[in-house]
């Protein structure tokens, strides 16, 4: 017995003193995921309450209408062709994180840093991506929260972010089709503002461990498995991307 | 990346670091070059073509279809490839897939709250269109349909 104590005090605490993860698993990255569960959470109840006032409205802007302006294109009829290439730039970053934590597994600081590196750029795209249409939606369409809600709105404001099919709806019942289009303006800048409150505190957070990483704390560390848990985060903010790029512009 | 190792025989790394223990990196994982290495870029690469090829058949469906195909139909579709999408992103580049089972099972279970949260807010939200006959959202959807 007292054997037993000896050779595992060497290697450090015993089983049953917190000595392994059962789930082989750090406690730093389990914790992540438990972070980023309880995030999947609360973008999912803003996304149900989306989904919720959508279903209670007669009627609802269609996203082919209200999103179909290109930088430098003019009002050209392109419907998402701009929101395609934002997913496009955030799948491409995810791809150079995952690339990053990779280099990280083999601890390769040179390759960490370079795809470090070209992650925070995708991720500024993506910022001036959004930071473009916020400012269209807003000035061009005169979208942003608490719009709309003016009962002597001319109903020629509102009526083209509607589909066809719902003209007929919008002309008898201005009141109610501007009501949605408030619910809709109020949610959209809400859950892609929260999403891009994410996207910032992953550049910053990226920043952060491309100092570290250039700097060898995570070399002198002996791993990288700082750079996968943002890794993890990154992922994270994608995969929410994915979602809210269904629910807004697709459904 | 850590349910291939094996960590017995790297108990004397542990240093007061538990994530030594579990990153992997203090292992064979020595040269970025090695065929090991070549083999998992590859795979985050086919996932890349997978998701954009998945991003583009949904704004292609979005774009020319999804106005006179029935609406339930493209949900559907829309849905479907939305999960598609991300799964390959949990399980690939996040790298839940290459974790051990309990763990996978213990951060998916809790999302399984989401079935009922959608389903019950969503049936709350239609059946408060239609509940008051009187409305005059409702009357109007009405008389457009006859």
């Amino acid at each position: 017995m007292s054997q037993t104590t000896v050779v595992t005090a060497a290697k450090g605490p015993s089983l049953w003193a917190g000595g392994r993860s059962p789930y082989n698993v750090s406690y730093g990255k389990m914790m992540t995921w438990f972070f980023l569960l309880s995030d999947a959470l609360t973008f999912g109840a803003f996304l149900i309450s989306y989904g919720t006032t959508r279903f209670f409205s007669a009627v609802w802007p269609d996203a082919n209408e209200v999103f179909k302006s290109f930088p430098f294109m003019g009002e050209h009829n392109l419907p998402l062709l701009f929101v395609s290439l934002m997913t496009f730039i955030l799948i491409m970053s995810s791809v150079t994180m995952v690339l990053a934590v990779h280099a990280g597994h083999y601890g390769d600081k040179k390759n960490v840093a370079k795809w470090l590196l070209w992650t925070i750029i995708g991720g500024i795209c993506f910022l001036s991506c959004q930071a473009w249409e916020w400012t269209h939606l807003h000035g061009e369409c005169g979208g942003l929260w608490g719009a709309f809600t003016d009962v002597n709105t001319p109903v020629s404001e509102f009526r083209h972010f509607f589909g066809h099919k719902s003209l007929a709806f919008v002309d008898a019942q201005p009141l109610v089709a501007m009501q949605s289009t408030h619910n809709f303006f109020n949610y959209f800048f809400t859950i892609t503002g929260f999403h891009g409150g994410h996207v910032t505190s992953g550049v910053i957070f990226n920043i952060l461990i491309l100092v570290n990483t250039v700097n060898g704390v995570y070399e002198r560390r002996g791993h990288y498995e700082m750079v996968e848990k943002i890794g993890l985060y990154w992922h994270f903010v994608d995969l929410v991307w994915v979602f809210v790029f269904t629910c807004f512009y697709l459904l | 990346m850590s349910s291939h190792h094996n960590q017995d025989n790297i108990q004397h790394l542990y240093e007061g670091d538990q994530s030594k223990l579990y990153s992997g990196v203090m292992q064979h994982h020595t040269d970025i070059t090695s065929e090991e290495s070549k083999s998992q870029v590859k795979r985050i690469w086919k996932i890349f073509w997978i998701l954009l090829v998945i991003t583009v058949i949904e704004v292609i469906m979005g774009m020319f279809f999804s106005h006179n195909m029935p609406k339930a139909l493209v949900n559907f579709f829309f849905l479907a490839l939305t999960i598609l999408k991300a799964g390959y992103i949990v399980a690939v580049f996040m790298h839940l897939g290459d974790e051990f089972k309990g763990f996978i099972v213990t951060v998916l279970i809790p999302l399984f709250l989401f079935v009922w949260f959608i389903i019950a807010f969503l049936a709350d939200g239609g059946f408060w269109l239609s509940m008051n006959a009187s409305s005059p959202a409702r009357q109007t959807l009405e008389h457009i349909a006859k």
